[in-house]
């Protein structure tokens, strides 16, 4: 709940006044980076070089030549990170970046969408899709749930028969076999 | 095939009733999702991915088609009639554009950029139509190391040319480059980066990849920041222009196309700075300059065609070089992949039928936005007032469904959300989208060249500039790097209208 | 003491704001205008715009009531006016009501509605005029 004078004052942490700040999250990306670069280099390391003469670059040269890139970036951006170099995070056309993030909002959303890996292959599509719709709108603020499930129920039945009969895929009717 | 008699060929193909009405859905998607906060045409054409496992590929492209131009007509109506660029390509427009229309006159503000965007499309249609397959033809007899070489540079020029920060559009490039490794070595068969997972021999699917980068990415994001106070619409009829308008708007679309186009054929030559050198022309050679910064028609003309050229002359890299160069030629190139097509110089000549075609619905298209658009413009502007928790959880289903299509495993489901998670991670950190979707195609395709031409040469790395286009190509790459730096040497401070520009350069189109 | 309002710029929203001015006028009490918006679209077109907001304010001074404007945004429109009432310590909440049909109601759910059950002080609301805003 804000009200229009809390919203000027409400800038993010991310907008600093003054270039002394250091963005240290960005130490993320260099986690990021130095995990796929080391990543690229050691899970390819005991590759086969290849059968025949006719390969003289082999199929190790690329992820190696990957990986100390990422290395070489991360370690640029510590450096620039250390230096003071904040990001500009990205607006959008939907994003007001004046106002606070909230993480939980995203980590509400996380966890609905792993609640449907889990459980897809058992339930089925028909039944996980509209769970996840209506958690997912539940989660971004409405509130209306059986409104929600009800449409939710439609788009994953109806996403369900469109691709069986529209695109021939079979989507795996999970517990609802027999039914659909 | 002679072009013309293509063309023809491809017109009948492209006005059959059916695919008449894929080009109709595919403009009516297009515009609403370029009006539609935080989805474009780049998420659509990914989300639309599982179309290709049953419908014709000359069908499909068809659809994509009308939802590439489309989404540039959704975000000029945007950005009139909110102020917000939906793409980073509208920055310009909204301009002069959102001036006129607080004016009272968004009606001639929206007819001149509808009107605008026809001619130049069909002019830049046209051009694709006169150098497209002349390129192509010369293209087809370069050998391995050119090919790298104009790879590379379509790689480092999206990079470095693209996006504020330099160092951020290499970060994104070498994840995506990383991502593209996942999946079996493409001259040997070994595994390679798949942790011993089966399921990732095949590679990660170009779906699961851009679906997750731009759906799922741009939800989580948004979720982050779902309350903002609301915008204010200013109200619209149906467009219309009177006499005067038309005076003062057809040079403009002209030399807005002249600008647009070439631009839109280099790789990353983009959009944003053909729409801003028309402005700045438009404004100079206006005989009405007091209007500028109020609301001038030719503000809007010039870019808006600037622009729609732009995305026209985009083509003509993909089709005859198999090189995309914005977000949405990148998808549509991963969909001919996905029908085995091998997008590349060769194909004019192999599947001749289904590029013209492909072109003759960019006509259709075209026109099809100008007669659906003109009256629909106030249904357009009822969409903004979609409530978010309907869009993104839309968004997030359909991201999931597609995603869960591919091969029918909840493992997709799970790579879905970790690649979401990353381009969570990009758009908090102000990585660059469009390198990275661009790296995880041409990846794969350019260890190849290198490995091929190095097969050929037996080992011997002067092959790679053995040829003269890749020399020029080189040449070209180092210039991308010095011609800046000599850039700011010279001009120093910058002017009013420059900050609009590098604000246009700060978020490279990926929505 | 004061005298609440929800208002938004829509007939029903105009014909809550004279019956408050009325009110006011009638008790001596001053009006807070509260206009709410859940913010989760790009437009909302019940969140008066700056214009609108310029106009209302003009208006309410030419009435001579005594007056304060408020523009909350929250998940729950009537939360966010209770809260405004709650606030000001209004002794009479005004609102304006729109003719909906029983299925829509249940389908769209009624912020007025919401606002009679959970007010805890007493509640005038107020029909739309068939002829549109009327002069006060």
């Amino acid at each position: 709940m804000s009200t229009d004078n809390l919203s000027t004052d409400n800038q993010t942490e991310a907008h600093p006044v003054g270039h002394r700040h250091r963005d240290m999250s960005q130490f993320v990306v260099v986690g990021v980076l130095v995990a796929v670069g080391l990543f690229a280099i050691i899970s390819t390391w005991d590759v086969v070089a290849g059968f025949a003469k006719s390969d003289p670059l082999g199929p190790r040269a690329f992820p190696r030549f990957i990986g100390i890139g990422c290395l070489v970036l991360a370690a640029i951006l510590a450096w620039r990170t250390l230096a003071g170099d904040v990001p500009e995070e990205d607006g959008g056309e939907d994003v007001d970046l004046t106002m606070r993030a909230d993480w939980a909002t995203v980590g509400k959303l996380v966890a609905i969408v792993l609640v449907n890996v889990a459980l897809v292959s058992f339930l089925g599509w028909a039944i996980t899709g509209a769970l996840l719709f209506a958690g997912t709108t539940y989660v971004l603020g409405s509130r209306t749930p059986v409104r929600d499930l009800i449409i939710g129920a439609v788009l994953s039945v109806g996403s369900f028969y469109a691709f069986y009969v529209g695109l021939g895929v079979p989507i795996p009717p999970g517990i609802l076999d027999g039914i659909l | 095939m002679d072009a013309w008699q293509g063309l023809m060929e491809g017109f009948a193909t492209a006005l059959t009733p059916m695919n008449l009405l894929f080009a109709c859905i595919g403009v009516l998607l297009g515009t609403a999702v370029g009006v539609l906060p935080g989805i474009g045409p780049a998420m659509t054409v990914a989300l639309l991915l599982p179309i290709t496992y049953n419908v014709e590929p000359a069908s499909a492209f068809i659809m994509f088609a009308g939802i590439y131009y489309g989404g540039m007509y959704g975000g000029s109506t945007t950005s009139i009639l909110l102020n917000t660029p939906g793409e980073s390509s509208s920055v310009i427009t909204a301009l002069e554009g959102n001036k006129m229309a607080k004016a009272g006159r968004a009606a001639q503000a929206l007819a001149t950029a509808a009107i605008g965007s026809f001619v130049a499309g069909s002019i830049g249609t046209a051009l694709i139509v006169a150098f497209a397959p002349t390129i192509a033809t010369a293209a087809v007899q370069l050998g391995a190391p050119s090919y790298f070489a104009i790879m590379m540079l379509a790689l480092v020029a999206v990079t470095a040319v693209l996006g504020s920060s330099k160092l951020r559009g290499f970060i994104s490039l070498f994840l995506g480059l990383a991502i593209g490794l996942v999946g079996a070595d493409l001259l040997t068969g070994q595994n390679r980066m798949t942790l011993g997972v089966p399921l990732l021999s095949d590679g990660i699917d170009i779906v699961v990849v851009a679906v997750a980068i731009f759906a799922v990415g741009e939800a989580l994001w948004v979720a982050a920041h779902l309350r903002r106070r609301p915008l204010e619409v200013i109200p619209v009829g149906r467009p219309w222009m009177g006499k005067e308008d038309w005076k003062r708007s057809w040079m403009p679309w002209l030399r807005g196309t002249a600008f647009g186009f070439p631009f839109g054929a280099l790789p990353a030559g983009g959009a944003e700075l053909p729409t801003f050198l028309s402005y700045v022309t438009e404004k100079k050679l206006t005989k009405h300059p007091e209007e500028f910064g109020k609301g001038a028609i030719e503000g809007v003309a010039g870019p808006e065609a600037a622009n729609n050229a732009s995305a026209a002359g985009t083509l003509v890299p993909m089709l005859s070089l198999g090189l995309p160069t914005n977000a949405t030629a990148a998808i549509m190139l991963a969909a001919m992949a996905g029908y085995g097509i091998q997008p590349g110089p060769a194909l004019f000549e192999e599947n001749g039928d289904l590029v013209w075609a492909l072109i003759a619905s960019l006509f259709i298209g075209n026109a099809l936005l100008l007669i659906l658009n003109l009256p629909l413009a106030p249904v357009w502007a009822r969409l903004l007032r979609t409530p978010r928790p309907y869009l993104y959880a839309g968004i997030l289903f359909f991201a999931s469904l597609g995603a869960y299509a591919v091969n029918l495993q909840w493992f997709d489901l799970l790579l879905l959300l970790v690649l979401g998670l990353l381009g969570l991670l990009m758009r908090r950190f102000g990585l660059p989208v469009l390198p990275m979707i661009i790296a995880v195609i041409l990846g794969p395709r350019l260890e190849y060249q290198l490995r091929q031409a190095l097969q050929l040469s037996s080992g011997d790395w002067s092959t790679l500039w053995s040829e003269p286009v890749a020399i020029i190509v080189y040449i070209c790459m180092a210039l991308i790097f010095i011609v800046p730096l000599v850039m700011k040497r010279v001009r120093g401070t910058g002017t009013g209208p420059d900050a609009a520009g590098s604000t246009a350069a700060e978020s490279p189109d990926g929505r | 003491m004061s005298i609440v309002v929800a208002y938004m710029p829509s007939p029903e929203g105009e014909a809550a704001l004279d019956a408050a001015i009325a009110e006011a006028k009638l008790r001596g009490l001053r009006v807070v205008v509260v206009n709410a918006t859940k913010g989760d679209a790009l437009v909302d077109t019940h969140y008066a715009s700056a214009e609108g907001i310029l106009s209302l304010d003009q208006r309410l001074a030419d009435c001579g009531v005594e007056h304060e404007i408020v523009r909350p945004m929250g998940a729950d429109l009537s939360d966010l006016v209770l809260e405004a009432a709650e606030n000001a310590a209004a002794e009479l909440l005004v609102v304006g009501l729109r003719r909906r049909t029983p299925v829509g109601k249940l389908v769209l759910g009624s912020v007025s509605q919401r606002l009679l059950l959970d007010a805890t002080i007493p509640v005038l609301a107020i029909h739309a005029k068939a002829g549109g805003r009327h002069a006060s």
